[in-house]
């Protein structure tokens, strides 16, 4: 399958106000060469050949993939398809599973992301991972966002203020919750619990958001509030979103990789995703006749 | 009602293709109303737009209820964008119908019918252009939607006949100027007759494809 070159490009990242933030040094834009690949963007986050096992069962099988930097890449397929596993390989959360390898290449900005050699805390800060439900520690909504920017590097209290303000303002979280920064974050609101994840996962500086169906937990209004904030940080970030939700894959994406049954099957701007998909099976999946 | 969109999309369709035979059907009425000047089945081709309008609303609401509740995308979404344009250039046509067979029982009752053979030819061509764009509806057929957009010259050929004929009927008789007139009226609506079926051929391809292809492009 070959791509197509209209994803439009997006405007280069904004420097964080907060230091610490390793520059990875950015690869040049490729050519599509290889399936699921966007020819024209400023390629994050290179996939080739790339296949994983639970023990012996072959959950990913050769994917070629490219994701472009500073866009929103959504995955959709049916249950059981690969993405979620594929997801959690860009941060090395499949690692905490037994049984679980990988082969081919997974490359953030020309890094590998596998291999033994890899620091995967340091890893984790630079991609970062909102999940299904929202999990805030049981602390204060300040400590929620400080906790990570702690882990790394002695801040100023009032360094630390600003941090903190800052993601919570990134996350469109900071008019809601600036009069009860101490107050405990389990007394927020389902929509807001998870964007105050996001302010968390913001906080220490990453380039890509990983996002595992980050609003199937969550009201239409909390959704909607979560979507438009996916559109605000696609500017600084690079996201990828797992969702079921094919209208939020078509609403928040700039393109769309459909997997099924561990193979990506079609990759594409989002609109001919979802107006003139190329593939039968993905023409079959997005209209519901199947998965 | 639940929206089963599959069923409804299949439904759709069926709909489209029966309003499109119902329309195909008062074209080769008008055909008939221009060769013969038969008032009557002009009357009843005028009495029976109704019926069609009818049919083109309803189609209309169901195209809007499918985009409103089903969430339609790719090929369903493309059938009901499709659906709504043509439903609504199945209508168009049959209101030319109508004004056609107006004009033709005002021109027959006044005692000033005539009218040249290229006139019958440009109706029995859109007729012809209207069943294969249905087949091509029908069969996702883009090679006969060309073919189609192609004929339409060919109509437009003939028209400049027609008004040729006019002219030169009212340089011989000046009297008779007003039917003449009335004559280019008819044959003027024939031709964007077939300038709406070229665009349900543009619209067929965009089904097929995703492409638009109005306007003239490839």
């Amino acid at each position: 399958m070959q791509s197509d070159a209209s994803t439009t490009p997006k405007p280069a990242a904004a420097s964080h106000a907060h230091g610490a933030r390793v520059e990875i040094p950015l690869s040049a834009p490729v050519p599509g060469a290889a399936a699921g690949t966007a020819a024209s963007a400023e390629i994050a986050i290179k996939v080739r050949v790339f296949s994983s096992w639970y023990g012996q069962f072959q959950a990913l099988k050769s994917i070629d993939l490219d994701i472009p930097a500073r866009h929103v890449t959504a995955f959709i397929g049916p249950s059981g398809c690969g993405k979620s596993t594929f997801l959690r390989w860009i941060n090395r959360m499949n690692d905490t599973i037994p049984g679980a390898r990988a082969e081919g290449t997974l490359e953030l900005h020309g890094d590998s992301l596998l291999g033994k050699a890899v620091d995967v805390v340091e890893l984790r800060r630079h991609v970062g991972m909102v999940f299904q439900k929202p999990n805030p520690f049981p602390k204060s909504i300040y400590d929620n966002v400080a906790f990570g920017p702690r882990l790394h590097k002695t801040y100023t209290r009032a360094e630390l203020d600003e941090l903190v303000e800052h993601s919570l303002r990134q996350a469109s979280i900071w008019s809601e919750v600036k009069d009860r920064l101490h107050a405990s974050a389990l007394g927020l609101s389902g929509g807001q619990q998870q964007r105050l994840c996001i302010a968390r996962a913001i906080a220490v500086g990453p380039e890509v958001l990983l996002m595992d169906e980050p609003c199937s937990a969550l009201d239409p209004k909390s959704t909607l509030a979560i979507e438009e904030l996916i559109e605000t940080l696609a500017d600084r970030y690079t996201i990828v979103i797992v969702t079921h939700n094919m209208q939020q894959a078509a609403r928040v994406s700039d393109r769309t990789s459909f997997f099924f049954e561990g193979r990506l099957v079609e990759s594409d701007a989002t609109e001919n995703m979802f107006t003139k998909p190329r593939n039968k099976q993905t023409e079959d999946y997005v209209t519901g006749r199947f998965g | 009602m639940p929206v089963n969109l599959q069923s409804r999309v299949i439904d759709l369709r069926r709909n489209l293709l029966a309003l499109g035979a119902l329309v195909e059907q008062r074209v080769g009425c008008v055909i008939e109303v221009i060769r013969d000047g038969d008032v009557d089945l002009a009357r009843k081709v005028r009495a029976g737009d109704a019926e069609i309008d009818q049919m083109q609303l309803e189609l209309e609401g169901e195209c809007m209820r499918l985009l409103a509740l089903g969430s339609p995308v790719a090929s369903d979404l493309r059938l009901i964008l499709t659906a709504m344009r043509v439903s609504n250039e199945l209508e168009r046509i049959a209101d030319m119908c109508k004004g056609i067979s107006k004009r033709v029982i005002r021109l027959v009752e006044s005692g000033n019918y005539r009218y040249p053979p290229a006139l019958v030819q440009m109706a029995e061509a859109a007729l012809t252009m209207l069943r294969d764009v249905l087949v091509a509806f029908s069969n996702e057929d883009i090679k006969l939607c060309l073919e189609v957009r192609r004929a339409d010259s060919y109509v437009d050929g003939l028209n400049r006949e027609v008004v040729a004929w006019a002219r030169e009927w009212i340089e011989q008789d000046v009297e008779k100027s007003g039917a003449a007139i009335e004559l280019l009226a008819v044959s003027q609506r024939v031709e964007r007759l077939a300038d709406i079926v070229t665009a349900i051929a543009e619209d067929t391809v965009f089904l097929v494809e995703g492409r638009l292809v109005r306007h003239g492009a490839e």
